[in-house]
């Protein structure tokens, strides 16, 4: 199709793209170099009779037109991204220097928020996702081999937890772990330990984290796994079959490769979808034990008094850097292909 | 009055040539096949001609119009695709009216254009029914039907029966033909079946590799071909190729010993001779070599030998008898012989 | 294939309806939980005394006089006024899966048959800008909003919102749209049409089941969405999921939490609903892209 009528058809999609997408992109990546305006303060001397006091107060009208003259903030180059609550590249030093072995350092970067939120949105991407396609992949080959008059509603179930909405599949489990919730109940009981709270611990929270972003998330892979193995060519199977193939080995040999690239695909949709984990963070209100990039950026974005746009921008740029890094061997691969075609 | 020119036709994609220098006169009435193995360009140049393909270099004229920028809808051409391209949604009948309807032919007219067509194609008993509820047959004649609806210049077929099975193919060639030879219309023909391309075309047009190996008449491309390419891919089998050395007059292969030649020429040859024109002798014979396998054909009997590495068959009667291995005697006398170019695959004249 | 081959030991066919069974439960039990749980009162859905008073209510009873109350749902929908949101939700959604279908058909099916090297690259930006954190792009929405004076409304999130599933919803559409036989275009083009005649006649009628998949997966992320909508609405203009949101900060005193849960359970028996009737769909969007990577 010749270039003319390409455009005619793809400028309206382009154009959103282009304007709610790419330049926001920008506006971020501008708004990241600005901090917020120092206040204005003055000073008022009141004098009584008792003798002269003086207050000091935010000169309200003058912060308003430094607002209005400079929106974005005032220019901090790239110190935003060195502050203490996103790289602390000056804490990193002093811990690297102060602390006697690993252990201490790990503890004390930890505490940083941002390698906080790092290390959380970090661990929750690479554990959920293996976690997912394994149990995707488990349910598949079992459901698969149930009676027909069970797949639909199987099926019908299994797609609930991924279609609710997260901070609503979230709330609903939250109270169920609730202490005088069903399961938060159960485990007192089974361990014995009516102090036993899923929300105290920092760990706890991971874990209940984790097997929430599994529960959410593992129907996907499934239906995706599911309607592969309906495509699997008989043939190969049956040839296996004759050739003296076990169950177990028609799986391992036939089954497994030829669903890899499925696999691959959900990996892909579970990457990215994992790493901006944010809304269980709010439904289970673990923000005290995980935070996670995204949760950052709204954290700041929401700050009491106005909204620390310098800050969120900062944290914005180091995500999409992160993206970036967590595709380029998708992009890689995508290229390589697109150049073997053409 | 449609006559339908090619001049320097080019397609490039970038280094990659998909039709190279496509230069063709094709007159008005006239049923022309374009014929080839799938990628020589054969299918690329009727799509530049439908203009759902650009032309890089070169011009297209349709009658008196150079056609290279219209779009398809205003060059005033038909085509029939490979898969068929109906529209899915659409009954029969609404098929068939599709074109009329977008080029606003008056409506009035429409039901008479129709089931003009719909009798033609012999429609009448499926016209509200969907694509998806016919036979393959049936769906052919229903792109058929919508070609002809209307009166174009230019048919454009491109391998409209390569999706029939084998029986039906034959009938369905038998009424293109029928159809066009009504109709009168110049048709450009798309097919990698030499068979079809016989049987319908008044001109061939052979390709190899988007060049144009040879242009001709059925008969002249299959009793003069014009080179190696075109001698081996027309013909059911394929003309014999044996590589050899020609000298004097003589030429010798691997098994095989030609004399008298009419030709001066010396050096590395192919010797090119049909199935058909040969035969099996008990005595004597330019041939003498161990068989490799016997066919029965039902009507004939296929023997076949191997001679450097080509496949040489040759053609008797049903009730020859040998067992594989025997050596078996034929007889290619010199004026059957075609004579090819080793280096080049060109034909050598031999008058 | 004969019964033979595939008939299972006998354990193996037991451990299977296990497995699947626990699934069940595991994927559905929470809902069905809630759902009971939300005509409670908070005494029985958070029970000190014993979990099972969720399912019996005693507490209820004894408010109430019977063991379903319908309070939560009144507090939520009359008292804080959860149908705004509703109606809010609802204008959202149609509007963003109207507006995403609209540039999407048209941006995909230019992606599909377009042969030009330009069309990988777009695929490819689209791609990244689909695995863009929302809030990092909201983020970058927020100071602009606010100096042009359009934060707040319904429309700037629909635009936004249409936008931000723009990469997904062409990529969707382009698959569709590949499977899609050329011949049809191309006969329609030949038949007399120009490129949009072709589109709009000869395509868009065999693409309704595209289209209403594609469909789906706009209305749920409009649906779903938390992040823009929280964002950038103000609270009158308020979505449900934001609404719901709202509600946990300020259902700290007893039995307002049941709001939540009432609420909760309103937004989720749409989707219930929705994938009742449109499972197959669902199963083949998701598949969708699938077929291709």
């Amino acid at each position: 199709m010749p270039h003319k009528t390409f455009l005619f058809f793809i400028w309206p999609s382009l154009l959103a793209m282009i304007l709610f997408i790419a330049l926001p992109i920008g506006s971020v990546a501008y708004q990241s170099l600005f901090i917020e305006h120092e206040k204005i303060l003055i000073e008022a001397k009141n004098c009584g009779p008792f003798g002269c006091t003086s207050q000091v107060s935010v000169d309200a009208e003058a912060m308003a037109r430094l607002r209005a003259e400079q929106p974005a903030g005032r220019f901090n180059g790239l110190g935003t991204y060195t502050n203490p609550t996103h790289l602390a590249t000056d804490e990193i030093a002093d811990i690297v220097a102060t602390s006697k072995n690993f252990g201490e350092i790990r503890s004390r970067i930890m505490n940083l928020p941002f390698y906080k939120a790092l290390i959380f949105t970090l661990a929750y991407t690479f554990i959920v996702t293996p976690l997912v396609i394994i149990l995707g992949f488990i349910i598949a080959v079992v459901v698969n081999s149930v009676p027909k008059l069970l797949k639909g509603p199987v099926i019908f179930f299994s797609l609930l937890p991924m279609l609710v909405t997260p901070l609503v599949g979230s709330l609903v489990l939250f109270w169920m772990i609730d202490s005088r919730g069903i399961i938060g109940a159960m485990l007192q009981s089974l361990f014995n330990d009516p102090t036993l709270s899923l929300k105290a611990s920092p760990t706890l929270t991971w874990l209940t984290l984790f097997t929430y972003g599994v529960w959410h998330s593992a129907p996907f892979a499934f239906v995706v796994f599911y309607a592969g193995l309906q495509t699997v060519p008989k043939d190969t199977l049956e040839s296996a079959m004759v050739d003296g193939a076990s169950r177990w080995e028609r799986v391992r040999f036939v089954t497994i490769p030829y669903l890899a690239p499925l696999a691959t695909f959900i990996a892909l949709m579970q990457l990215m979808d994992n790493f901006r984990v944010f809304e269980p963070i709010i439904g289970f209100s673990a923000a005290a034990s995980a935070t996670s990039l995204s949760y950052l950026i709204y954290n700041d974005l929401r700050a009491a008094e106005s909204p620390l746009f310098g800050s969120a921008a900062a944290t914005s740029m180091l995500t999409i850097i992160g993206v970036i890094i967590l595709l380029l061997p998708v992009l890689r691969r995508n290229w390589r292909e697109f150049n073997r075609k053409t | 009055m449609a006559r339908l020119q090619l001049k320097n036709v080019n397609k490039r994609w970038g280094s990659f040539v998909g039709v190279d220098n496509f230069d063709l006169d094709i007159a008005d009435q006239e049923f022309l096949v374009l014929l080839g193995p799938s990628g020589c360009g054969k299918s690329t140049t009727m799509r530049m001609i439908a203009g759902l393909e650009d032309v890089t270099d070169g011009e297209i004229w349709l009658g008196d119009r150079m056609v290279n920028d219209l779009e398809p809808k205003d060059r005033d051409i038909s085509m029939v695709f490979q898969s068929y391209g109906l529209y899915p949604n659409l009954s029969v009948y609404e098929n068939i009216r599709f074109p009329l309807r977008v080029r606003k032919v008056p409506k009035e007219k429409h039901h008479e254009m129709v089931m003009k067509a719909v009798e033609m194609v012999e429609l009448a008993d499926f016209m509200d029914r969907r694509p998806a509820e016919l036979s393959g047959g049936q769906r052919q004649r229903v792109a058929l039907g919508r070609a002809i609806v209307r009166k174009p210049t230019v048919f454009l077929m491109d391998e409209p029966l390569s999706n029939l099975d084998a029986k039906l193919r034959v009938s369905t060639r038998a009424q293109i033909k029928n159809l066009q030879s009504k109709l009168k219309t110049t048709t450009v023909y798309v097919t990698h079946d030499q068979i079809e391309a016989m049987t319908l075309a008044d001109r061939v047009v052979v390709m190899n590799r988007g060049r144009i190996q040879q242009v001709g008449t059925p008969t002249e491309i299959y009793d003069w071909p014009a080179n190696t390419f075109v001698a081996s891919f027309i013909g059911s089998p394929a003309m014999n190729l044996v590589e050899g050395r020609l000298d004097g007059g003589t030429f010798t292969g691997d098994g095989i010993r030609v004399e008298g030649l009419p030709t001066a020429t010396s050096g590395k040859v192919t010797l090119g001779f049909r199935a058909e024109d040969a035969e099996i002798v008990p005595e004597g014979g330019e041939i003498a070599a161990p068989m490799y396998s016997i066919e029965l054909l039902g009507e004939a009997s296929m023997i076949t030998w191997r001679l450097g590495g080509a496949l040489v068959s040759v053609k008797t009667a049903k009730d020859f008898r040998a067992e594989i291995g025997d050596t078996v005697r034929a007889r290619i006398p010199a004026r059957i012989c075609h004579l090819f170019d080793t280096a080049t695959g060109q034909r050598i004249d031999t008058k | 294939m004969s019964d033979l081959a595939n008939r299972k030991p006998l354990p193996l066919a037991l451990l299977s309806a296990v497995f699947v069974l626990c699934w069940l439960v595991i994927a559905a039990f929470p809902f069905l939980w809630t759902m009971w749980g939300s005509f409670k009162v908070e005494g029985d859905f958070f029970s000190r005394a014993d979990w099972m008073n969720a399912i019996t209510g005693p507490v209820t009873e004894r408010q109430y006089g019977s063991p379903f109350t319908l309070a939560g749902y009144e507090g939520a929908w009359v008292q804080q006024e959860f149908w705004r949101a509703v109606v809010n939700t609802a204008i959202v959604t149609v509007f963003v899966v109207l507006i995403s279908l609209t540039l999407g058909t048209l941006g995909g099916y230019a992606l599909a048959r377009s042969g030009f090297r330009y069309t990988f690259w777009l695929l490819m930006a689209a791609l990244v800008f689909r695995a863009m954190p929302h809030v990092t792009l909201v983020s970058g929405y927020l100071l602009p909003f606010f100096q042009l004076n359009v934060w707040g409304y319904l429309p700037t999130t629909i635009i936004v919102l249409v936008a931000i599933n723009q990469p997904f919803t062409l990529w969707m559409l382009h698959s569709f749209f590949l499977s899609i036989p050329k011949d049809l275009d191309e006969a329609a083009m030949v038949d007399g049409c120009t490129r949009f005649q072709a589109f709009r006649l000869a395509i868009i009628p065999v693409m309704w089941p595209g289209v209403v998949t594609t469909g789906l997966f706009s209305f749920l992320l409009a649906y779903n969405d938390f992040t823009v909508t929280s964002m950038l609405l103000s609270q009158e203009n308020a979505t449900m999921i934001p609404k719901i949101n709202s509600f946990l900060g300020s259902t700290q005193e007893e039995g307002k939490v049941m709001y939540a849960v009432a609420a909760v359970v309103s937004a989720i028996v749409p989707l219930f609903v929705l994938i009742l009737f449109f499972q197959r769909q669902i199963v083949s969007g998701l598949t969708a892209g699938a077929v291709k990577g």
